[in-house]
């Protein structure tokens, strides 16, 4: 029997086609290694940078190729169905390759001036980029936990490599313990999901889901619930989010700004994925807790903001609040709450980036109290109005994308006729403008000790911010693409 | 089936005990080498119970690397290797507890799930080449992504633990 | 011609750009001649658009164009439109609008002079006009909102342009809090019409079935707390008078001309969703605000302060006409408020320019021979405000006097408010007059006041004429005269009728007229009086108002002074300690749950346990 199995084995059939994204990362992470390894003296910071920038671009035009044969011959799955391709997918990859192009950018001249070793921190990058990547495109939870795992590991050492700073490697314990124990409650989710539907598969699980009616959920419920946790940790909702305004803090500000965007959006993908795909059929059960863990988030995220004085820790508390927002869209669990949601998650991706590129180069990254951005409007006026603008988009201004984020994470509540969460967004974003309006408040107030105080900006963050603010300002003012393109992806879990 | 059932007691026996001893022994080497009896132990009833490739799993994984990252861990800190008076911290009537319903909650979801349902022992074994088929099959992919997991880690346990 | 529409906002935004690229470099003046000739072509592409849209038909909604732009937000069924909406209404509040505007920013280049901000202030002022004239043009709820936010952008930027003072940077910021309350009424009205009618269009949403009562009135009132946070209405007007920080200009335009009477736009533009009930509220809360201003204004020594509360309380009126379902009475009044009351703000800018910065009018007086074109364009502000025929204030406020008359539930009531209010307005703003234009000198000897220049008193001088004539665009007295009743017909649900006969009107008038010139009198007879105690010219007049003075000293200096003290100290502890309060009851919140957030691994750990014990014992048992 044994014998006759191995003389039968077949593998999967691979679309290696749609592997080549992820594939490209990894060949110029092990480039990268191997360069530095064989060539040390040559392994320059712009060497590293330009090739990382590479791959993100190579990768981002094959992306765009599997985009346009998704749009034409419709989403499949690969690989025994372990991975989706489908717009879904391929929308997350571009939103991490355009971070990740971002993020190398930024981290150009931070890494020379803190001192960091380029070809690790770059190969890092890389591999965190191709497990987001592989978590956002799985259709089966076990890959879907790997990915979570190679995209958490090279966080936690991206934090900790700034050797020199205490605060560093001890955001970096904290987020690498936290992240242990929530991976804990994921990895449960899983195993019950599995002992109670026979599958890892989300397809598998969709699909028995909705064949078989349960006599006694227990099981099914505790997986929801454990898999929930696990993954609201990763998004940093209320009351998973401890950790975020310590870490957030104590990073690097490239590497803050990569955690907010890419880990944020690859933990809502697995969420909409589990969620709104696989678990279609009992959303009657999970759509209450996700309201009440929107609404807390929203709350926790407004009010704790106003409370801070350093502005890394405010922009953790506004990164809290921006999860609120996207549970509202995941609640709503509809295809326009899911293209809500998607649409939200790329544009506070540029948003978010932006905001710690002009953190990251206000000075040495030690703490970041509110008054060191007195005076900022006077000594780097372009870079301020950029800031602002970002920030106004945060905190939901007309004109910017942020709004129009907003308008439709709660056009998609009001559709649902929920409008109690429709009107506490509501509120939250009126408490929660607030804050942002301090920070902008500081910077155009005069204050003649602190102007000399601020240091000279690298090309590479100015670059970032104006295309940030550029592309902000773009889907703000004709958002149409960018709701076409968020509504394009909407279709998932597809048997291939 | 009486020589498993034998085999069994003796083996449940050794796990029991070894458990036991390791929180109570007061040398850590000691406690550390306890607990290895334990993981091996439990290794020997999955080889009873016809899962080969589990109890391979345990070996490999537990005894060869969790275990002696904990002897390597005791050995770099600054932990006494002698018998020591206070090992037992103060709070050990909590985790008694704590154990002892974790142990409740188990014993009593199992008993009242399978009850007195028994092994199939005629149905067809699982051998550890079928799980190599699913591995390199339905679970290719993940396999394969272990590879990217492995390497951010290797990467980064370099980057950390280097003085340069 | 009606097709240039879009040109009207274009140009101020046109100027925004050019000054935001290379304000520096222009530098003083031309900057501010930039700014001026962006919002002068913008009132000529009014004008002219304006004409092209008289050329036609005025029947069978022949006067109503839409331009859509391009498709904005598309969210699900709902499809919002960035477009403009030209109809009678907007072009009307566009004509005031950039005409003021242009002149107050021609204002400005004498006014700013010297700034070492001063291209930065020009940018914000062609950006504040770019707003406003969206928020006017926008074919839907949602661009007007956009505009909305805009023009409220604008104003805390403008209130806080001197932020060195600790003051304005507090004002700024009062003004922001508070309009956030009413923009989130905005939102909420605006989701609230769109699940219950489908669209956000104006058009649309005037051709759709009328809501259930309950919730057309819950709409009305949430529109209503928008305008109220916009246009300064109980309880939310707090910030207009601390927004008094800004520069003069910034007063005369954005605090009094236009941007406060955009809650007045917006209601009137959603007139036919505003229900009986909701009206009721609104007329009321416009009457209180009327006469709780008024009050506050009598006890004010700031010449700015003055008119502050005085533009909270026209703002009152124009909201008691709303209440009373008399929308184009609202408009007339906004449409000559703003050329009065931009005029004597602009006069009090320029008095505080010649008396270098003083504001207090109690160190002014006899300003009327060393500043006469500002003393006499003043005068005629003043004459306007009180109400005196035949000058602009009259019309409006007559025919909104006349409108509360009518009103159905509580009609005379309403009007006896609104006359007693009028009586105040003609008091303190004739106490002003006389402070700081008649009387001694109280200055000191070291300060020289002197005329402003030309740029300064040519836009005096327009506003002077518009304040005096503005009355002509809607007289009463013959029919065919209303023009601006005629031309703003079309865009309303329920045309407004008075029902009154001719002689009620007439006894209204005369009414409404004596109240104001015994408004007049009293300050005359107490003020000058006061101040001239020695003038034995008129020994039989003087002994009268010595009579007049003391029983009007015994009601206004004994129980009178206290009550006005008590409204000014309610108005500081209550009103203001509600806004603070709020933001400390948020504050306490934090603090509440701030002890989570200790830096400990392990209390996060057991917060993250709790969490997941709590969603597992939910879910599982099926709580929710």
């Amino acid at each position: 029997m044994a014998t006759q199995s191995v003389l039968a084995f077949v593998g999967p059939s691979v679309n290696w086609w749609a592997l080549l994204p992820q594939m490209i990362l990894l060949g110029a992470a092990l480039l990268i290694m191997l360069v530095s390894a064989l060539a040390p003296k040559q392994t320059s910071t712009p060497f590293v940078t330009v090739t990382t920038m590479c791959a993100a671009i190579t990768s981002y035009i094959v992306a765009t190729g599997l985009w346009n044969d998704v749009q034409r011959d419709g989403p499949s799955s690969s690989i025994a169905s372990a991975f989706g391709i489908d717009g879904f997918s391929i929308f997350f990859t571009m939103l991490i390759l355009v971070a990740l192009a971002a993020t190398a950018l930024l981290s150009h001249g931070y890494l020379d001036k803190e001192g960091i070793d380029a070809p690790e921190f770059h190969a890092l990058l890389l591999c965190s980029a191709a497990g987001a990547i592989v978590m956002a495109s799985a259709n089966d939870l076990v890959v879907m936990f790997i990915g979570l795992e190679a995209l958490s590991i090279g966080l936690y050492v991206m934090i900790a490599m700034h050797d020199r700073r205490q605060e560093a490697r001890e955001s970096a314990i904290k987020y690498f313990v936290l992240g242990a124990f929530s991976s804990a409650f994921l990895l449960y989710g899983i195993a019950l999901t599995y002992g109670a539907t026979g599958s890892t598969n989300l397809i598998h699980i969709r699909d028995y889901l909705g064949a078989v009616v349960f006599r006694d959920q227990h099981l099914l419920m505790a997986a929801m619930a454990l898999l929930l946790v696990g993954l609201s940790f990763k998004v940093a909702a209320a009351p998973f989010h401890f950790w975020a305004p310590d870490v957030y803090q104590g990073a690097p500000s490239p590497v803050t700004g990569w955690m907010a965007s890419v880990a944020k959006a690859a933990g809502f993908a697995a969420l909409l994925r589990i969620f709104f795909a696989a678990f279609a059929s009992h959303r009657i059960d999970w759509t209450p807790i996700v309201s009440v863990l929107a609404a807390v988030t929203l709350v926790v995220g407004a009010v704790m903001a106003i409370l801070q004085n350093d502005v890394k820790r405010m922009l953790a508390f506004s990164s809290v609040s921006h999860a609120g927002y996207v549970l509202i869209a995941v609640q709503a669990a509809t295809d326009q709450g899911t293209a809500a949601a998607l649409f939200y998650l790329f544009t506070y991706t540029f948003m978010v980036l932006g905001t710690f590129a002009v953190v990251g180069a206000m000075g040495r990254d030690d703490d970041h109290p509110l008054a060191n951005y007195a005076g900022l409007g006077r000594s780097r006026p372009v870079l301020a109005i950029g800031f602002t603008i970002l920030l106004l988009a945060q905190a939901g201004i007309p004109t910017t994308s942020g709004f129009v984020a907003k308008f439709q994470v709660i056009a998609a509540a009001v559709n649902n006729k929920n409008y109690v969460l429709a009107g506490l967004a509501m509120i939250t974003a009126v408490v929660g403008a607030f804050m942002y309006l301090r920070i902008v408040m500081a910077m155009y107030v005069d204050n003649e000790e602190q102007k000399s105080s601020v240091p000279s900006w690298h090309w590479s963050t100015k670059v970032v911010v104006i295309a940030m603010v550029g592309f902000t300002l773009l889907a703000g003012l004709v958002p149409q693409f960018l709701i076409e393109f968020a509504e394009d992806a909407v279709p998932i879990l597809i048997r291939g | 089936m009486v020589a498993q059932n034998i085999f069994f007691g003796i083996l449940a026996a050794i796990v029991a005990i070894s458990a036991l001893r390791m929180v109570t022994t007061r040398n850590i080497v000691h406690a550390a080498l306890y607990l290895v009896a334990v993981l091996a132990g439990l290794g020997a009833l999955y080889v009873l119970l016809t899962a080969e490739f589990v109890a391979t799993t345990q070996v490999l994984v537990y005894i060869g690397a969790v275990m002696v990252l904990f002897l390597f861990g005791i050995m770099l800190t600054k932990a006494p290797l002698g018998n020591v008076m206070e090992m037992t911290g103060r709070q050990w009537p909590l985790a008694a507890v704590v154990a002892a319903l974790l142990g409740g909650v188990t014993i009593y979801s199992l008993v009242d799930r399978f009850g007195s349902e028994r092994l199939n022992t005629d149905g067809p074994i699982y051998r550890t080449a079928d799980v190599s088929d699913e591995v390199f099959s339905t679970y290719i992919v993940p396999f394969e992504a272990v590879s990217v997991l492995l390497l951010a880690a290797l990467i980064g346990a370099i980057v950390l633990a280097r003085k340069d | 011609m009606v097709e240039l529409v879009w040109l009207i906002p274009m140009l101020p935004l046109l100027g925004f750009l050019i000054l935001l690229i290379t304000g520096h470099l222009l530098g003083e003046p031309r900057a501010g001649w930039v700014a001026t000739a962006f919002a002068g072509a913008s009132f000529i592409a009014t004008l002219i658009v304006l004409v092209g849209l008289l050329g036609k038909d005025s029947h069978a909604g022949g006067r109503s164009y839409e331009f859509v732009l391009f498709e904005w937000l598309p969210a699900g069924s709902l499809k919002v439109e960035a477009g403009f909406l030209l109809d009678p209404l907007s072009i009307t509040m566009a004509l005031f609008v950039t005409g003021v505007g242009a002149l107050i920013h021609l204002y400005s280049i004498g006014y700013m002079h010297g700034d070492e901000k001063y291209s930065k202030f020009f940018l914000y002022l062609n950006l504040f006009l770019f707003s406003m004239l969206m928020l006017v043009f926008g074919n839907n709820l949602v661009v007007t909102f956009l505009g909305w936010e805009g023009v409220g952008a604008c104003s805390y930027f403008l209130i806080s342009f001197w932020h060195r003072r600790e003051s304005a940077a507090t004002a700024g910021k009062k003004a922001f809090v508070t309009n956030r309350v009413g923009d989130w009424g905005f939102m909420i009205a605006t989701f609230a019409i769109w699940s219950a009618l489908g669209t956000v269009t104006y058009t649309e949403i005037a051709n759709s079935p009328a809501m259930s009562a309950a919730t057309g009135t819950a709409v009305s009132l949430l529109l209503f707390v928008a305008a109220a946070g916009k246009s300064a209405q109980l309880p939310l007007y707090v910030w207009l008078p601390d927004a008094m920080e800004g520069p003069t200009p910034v007063s005369a335009m954005v605090h009094a001309a236009t941007m406060v009477t955009s809650g007045v736009y917006l209601l009137v533009r959603m007139n036919n969703v505003l229900t009986d009930d909701a009206l009721l509220v609104i007329a009321v809360i416009g009457a209180t605000t009327a006469l709780f201003a008024a009050l506050c204004a009598v006890a004010q020594h700031d010449i700015k302060r003055v008119l502050a509360y005085s533009t909270v309380s026209q703002l009152g009126y124009m909201f008691l006409a709303i209440g009373s379902g008399a929308y184009v009475a609202a408009i007339f009044h906004v449409i000559t408020h703003a050329f009065f009351k931009a005029l004597l703000f602009l006069g009090s800018g320029s008095v505080i320019h010649g008396m270098h910065d003083e504001q207090d009018m109690r160190k002014m007086g006899a300003l009327r021979i060393a500043m006469p074109i500002t003393g006499a364009t003043f005068i005629i502000g003043w004459l306007a405000i009180a109400g005196v025929p035949p000058f602009a204030g009259f019309w409006s406020k007559d025919e909104i006097l006349l409108a509360a008359w009518e009103q159905k539930n509580i009609g005379p009531l309403l009007w006896v408010v609104g006359l007693v209010t009028a009586l105040l307005t003609a008091y303190y703003m004739s106490r002003q007059v006389i402070l700081v234009f008649f009387g001694d000198q109280r200055w000191d000897d070291d300060v020289h006041p002197h005329e402003s220049s030309w740029t300064m008193t040519t836009p005096l001088c327009v506003l002077a004429v518009a304040a005096a004539a503005g009355g002509a665009i809607n007289l009463p007295l013959v029919k065919d005269w209303l023009v601006l009743e005629h031309f703003l017909e079309p865009i309303f649900h329920h045309p407004h009728h008075f029902s009154s006969g001719t002689a009620t009107k007439i006894a209204l008038a005369v009414i409404s007229v004596a109240a104001g010139l015994i408004g007049i009198s009293i300050a005359v007879l107490s003020w000058m009086k006061r101040r001239i105690p020695t003038d034995r010219l008129e020994p039989e007049f003087l002994e009268n108002a010595m009579y007049v003075d003391s029983s009007y000293a015994r009601v206004v200096g004994g129980p009178g002074t206290t009550g006005f003290q008590k409204t000014a100290d309610f108005d500081r502890r209550i009103v203001d300690g509600g806004v603070n309060g709020l933001a400390r009851a948020v504050m306490k919140l934090g603090q509440l749950i701030q002890p989570t957030q200790s830096g400990y691994m392990r209390n996060y750990a057991v917060g993250v346990a709790l969490g997941a014990l709590a969603i597992l014992v939910v879910l599982a048992w099926g709580l929710l």
